[in-house]
């Protein structure tokens, strides 16, 4: 059972500003932006930039700059998915929006963008790091993060699920899908694919 | 037209769903040509045409009550089969707008619809509702206008809003599919959401279907039908209770199989909508066993061809593998190899043998 | 393309709003009801001039919830192909006149946070069927109608059964008066604009706001269509032995089934293939979604549902 190839699957580019944009926003899963997530002969500093340092003892700017260039730090994902719903709400038309980080990341910043009002056209993501996925299971509904291979048994109901390509953008997971439902023990052997 | 409905009739468990001779006959056959391949057969949705299905805007047959009870059960069981996003309200009038005036219009002996200003009384004698509420005021309803009146119409419904220069679905009630699940597809694009089928994306099937609905105007609605396979008489064949009927598949015997493998056709209906400029998708469903197809010489002459023909590929994907062989060999000896005509009527007006 | 079996209108009212402007009011010419009213909708309309006959299309300026009557406002244009003079100077009430089903290609935005609103002249008329729509959906908006000194009365009056605080402005300063960088520039995000007016303050705006960096999903302009009209020219039908005129608001299939030539067709909207002709002889402008980039290069096939020809002749092996 393989639908690997699916046409549904987003793609990623490297990320270089939007010539038609004013301003430029870019969050990062990360310390610091990866060079890897920008195209031939962008820098950083094109952008206004938020990045998670994954520690607590983060100081705090007396003066936020919010303009191309500068750099804010966060303490965690959630801390920086709080302040972006805020800066967003006061935002004007005309900002590009950017998220650069593993693909949890990009659609969960895609889904705070989208209820600001941001439109597809005026964001654009860079998958790095690691390839594990967000699955739910079309079942129970249950999300399971960081699945690493073909098959695997859904904490919620037990089944064994093939990991489809087939994408929600509104979840930000994979579908999983139970393989042996037809003949049930039916189950092949699992391959680690998404590293 | 005198319909006799069957209320009681099950799509699941006990299976009683039968066809009528006249049911049968209205059956809207999908296959015009002796072979199939993905295209964008679309045409226009006008009254009439090779079969009776297309005599009515929303067709309904014997089987209404039955389905709209089945229904009521699906969404009983599980309350996200029907889901509209809060940005498709004006979509969500517009349909109600829609099917009601025109099931008032083609079936006057089962429904009505009565206007005074903004205060409508809607009438579905099959159903034995009658309902007052204010258009446009959805606390004077009893749920949401979407599903309100799809609640009452045979087959699924999708709204389409149009933006960017593409299609997204942003809503539906999604009982009767061939397993796809709204609550993942929910807010996905055109493309997207086609994602898993395959070779219609190489043959650029899908760029020029967008591209049409795209310019889809409001007044000239359009059709197309789609087919599969199903075991048993089973309406709800979602990806949610695949645990449940999956099983149906691996139960089909040399000895059975006529009986249990049923040609499942979506009648796919696309209007616009006024209000909201979004797109109502209708997919209604028919379900017709392969003994009952076989009472048709031109269908089993047809289907046996098609079947035995088809791309491995689109086969895989219609999930079709473990029982076409069988019913292959159920049907190959009732295949005559006489000439079939163009189309897809029944090219008669009683069953055979 | 054209929607089905036209409507039979009759002329109920016509209003003066202004020396010239008049509010032409229509209801079905056999009774019953008229489709609901597709918002930022447009019907055309044949005027039938003595030998003469226009198809121009007009904003329908009537609520959904109407459906008795369907109204349209025309300008008496100086320079008109006559459509407009005919409609002020020679259409009465009681005259019956034959209109097409309303489409639009201008519709309300379902995700947009706000909806931004300009309008020049006669280019409110879209605007109006939005109006009530907006209102139905608690939507929030901004609506600026410029107008010149004399209209902006007119305009004031016409809005203001929808006018609720600072939502709507007329402004009849001018262009130069009017603000619209600053206007564009503070429109929080999901802000969607509508304008419909003179061709130079449609790109005026459009321009302007896509300097601004508002992405092209978000800005939209009315338009009538008419993507199968073009200049007339003649098709040869080789098998069939005659030639047709193809009008220039008549689809080049529907020129062959008027002649009462039965040609393939199935979906009519360039998609499917079906229509496929082959042509001997002329240059044909391809507008359909069938055909590759070589095939419409080769020139040697057409889709007659929405392609026509690119001089004054085409013949087909039809």
């Amino acid at each position: 059972m393989s639908d690997q190839g699916i046409k549904s699957r987003p793609s990623y580019q490297p990320i270089a500003p939007d010539p038609a944009g004013r301003h430029h926003l870019m969050v990062v899963d990360g310390a610091e932006v990866p060079p890897e997530a920008l195209a031939e002969g962008v820098t950083p500093s094109a952008f206004e930039v938020w990045t998670v340092a994954r520690r607590s003892a983060v100081p705090g700017v007396p003066m936020m700059e919010e303009a191309a260039g500068a750099v804010r730090t966060f303490r965690s994902t959630p801390h920086l998915f709080s302040a972006l719903e805020e800066r967003l709400a006061r935002e004007t038309m005309g900002l590009r929006f950017y998220a650069v980080g593993p693909e949890p990341f990009l659609w969960d910043a895609y889904g705070i963008g989208e209820r600001a009002g941001l439109s597809r056209q005026e964001m654009g993501f860079a998958h790095v790091g690691p390839k594990a996925r967000r699955i739910f299971c079309v079942h129970c509904r249950e999300v399971m993060e960081k699945v690493t291979t073909s098959i695997v048994t859904c904490t919620g109901c037990g089944a064994a699920l093939f990991v489809r390509d087939h994408f929600s953008r509104r979840l930000a997971a994979f579908m999983g899908v139970q393989i042996d439902a037809e003949v049930p023990g039916e189950v092949p052997a699992a391959e680690e694919l998404y590293r | 037209m005198t319909l006799q409905f069957k209320p009681a009739e099950t799509f699941r468990d006990t299976f009683t769903y039968r066809k009528s001779p006249e049911d049968i006959l209205r059956f809207p056959f999908p296959f015009p040509e002796d072979e199939y391949m993905y295209s964008v057969n679309i045409e226009p949705h006008v009254r009439g045409g090779p079969t009776a299905a297309f005599r009515a805007t929303f067709d309904i047959d014997e089987h209404y009550i039955a389905e709209c009870r089945e229904r009521e059960r699906v969404l009983k069981e599980d309350p996200k089969r029907c889901q509209v996003l809060p940005h498709m309200m004006a979509a969500e009038w517009d349909t109600l707008e829609l099917i009601m005036e025109s099931m008032a219009a083609d079936y006057p002996e089962h429904f009505s619809l009565a206007k005074a200003g903004d205060l409508w009384t809607w009438v579905n004698r099959p159903l034995g509702i009658q309902q007052s509420f204010t258009f446009g005021k959805v606390e004077t309803l009893p749920c949401p206008p979407f599903e309100y009146i799809t609640r009452q119409a045979q087959g699924d419904f999708t709204l389409q809003d149009q933006r960017d220069d593409n299609l997204y679905v942003d809503g539906g009630m999604v009982t009767t599919q061939a397993d796809w699940s709204l609550e993942f597809d929910i807010g996905m694009s055109f493309h997207e959401w086609h994602g898993p089928v395959p070779l219609a994306h190489e043959k650029g099937v899908f760029d020029r279907a967008l591209k049409y609905l795209l310019r889809l105007q409001y007044g000239q609605p359009v059709r197309r039908l789609n087919w599969t396979m199903t075991i048993n008489p089973r309406l709800d064949t979602s990806p949610e209770n695949y645990p449940v009927w999956g099983p149906d598949k691996a139960s089909v015997t040399p000895e059975n199989v006529a009986e249990k493998a049923h040609l499942r056709v979506e009648l796919q209906t696309l209007f616009r909508l006024p209000r909201s400029g979004a797109i109502l998708f209708g997919i209604r469903c028919y379900l017709t066993s392969v003994a009952d197809i076989a009472k048709v010489p031109k269908w089993r002459r047809r289907l046996h061809r098609v079947l035995r023909d088809l791309h491995p590929d689109i086969a895989s994907y219609k999930g079709l593998p473990r029982f076409r062989p069988m019913v292959l060999d159920y049907l190959a000896p009732l295949d005559d190899g006489a000439p079939t005509s163009k189309g897809i009527a029944p090219d008669t007006d009683v069953l055979g043998g | 393309m054209t929607a089905g079996e036209p409507l039979h209108v009759r002329v109920r009212e016509i209003e003066e709003l202004a020396p010239s402007l008049k509010r032409f009011s229509f209801e079905p010419a056999h009774g019953g009801q008229f489709p609901t009213p597709p918002a930022g909708g447009h019907v055309m309309l044949t005027l039938r001039d003595g030998a003469r006959v226009m198809k121009n299309a007009y904003s329908l300026v009537t609520p959904p919830t109407e459906r008795t009557r369907y109204d349209i406002i025309v300008r008496l244009v100086a320079q008109s192909r006559g459509g407009s003079s005919f409609l002020h100077r020679s259409v009465v009430p009681g005259d019956v006149l034959e209109m097409a089903n309303p489409i639009s290609l201008f519709s309300l935005a379902a995700t947009a946070r706000k909806h931004l609103l300009v309008g020049g002249g006669i280019g409110i008329t879209p605007l109006l069927s939005f109006l009530p729509e907006l209102k139905a959906r608690g939507a929030r908006f901004e609506l600026h109608q410029l107008a010149t000194g004399e209209e902006a009365p007119v305009f004031e009056r016409l809005l203001a059964p929808y006018a609720a605080a600072e939502e709507i402005r007329v402004h009849s300063g001018g262009r130069a008066a009017f603000d619209l960088a600053g206007l564009l520039a503070r429109q929080p995000l999901g802000t969607h604009l509508y304008v419909c007016g003179p061709h130079s303050l449609m790109d005026a705006v459009t321009g302007t706001a896509a300097g601004l960096g508002w992405p092209k999903g978000k800005i939209h302009k009315e338009s009538f269509g008419g993507d199968v009209s073009g200049l007339p020219f003649r098709a040869v039908l080789k098998k069939s032995g005659i030639e047709v005129e193809v009008g220039e608001t008549q689809s080049l299939l529907e020129a062959i089934e008027a002649a009462g030539v039965a040609a393939p067709c199935l979906c009519r909207g360039g998609a499917c293939g079906e229509c496929a002709t082959p042509v001997i002889e002329g240059e044909a402008d391809h507008r359909d979604d069938f055909l590759s980039a070589e095939e419409k290069a080769s020139g040697k096939l057409i889709m007659t549902c929405v392609s026509r020809a690119r001089g004054p002749r085409l013949v087909l092996d039809l």
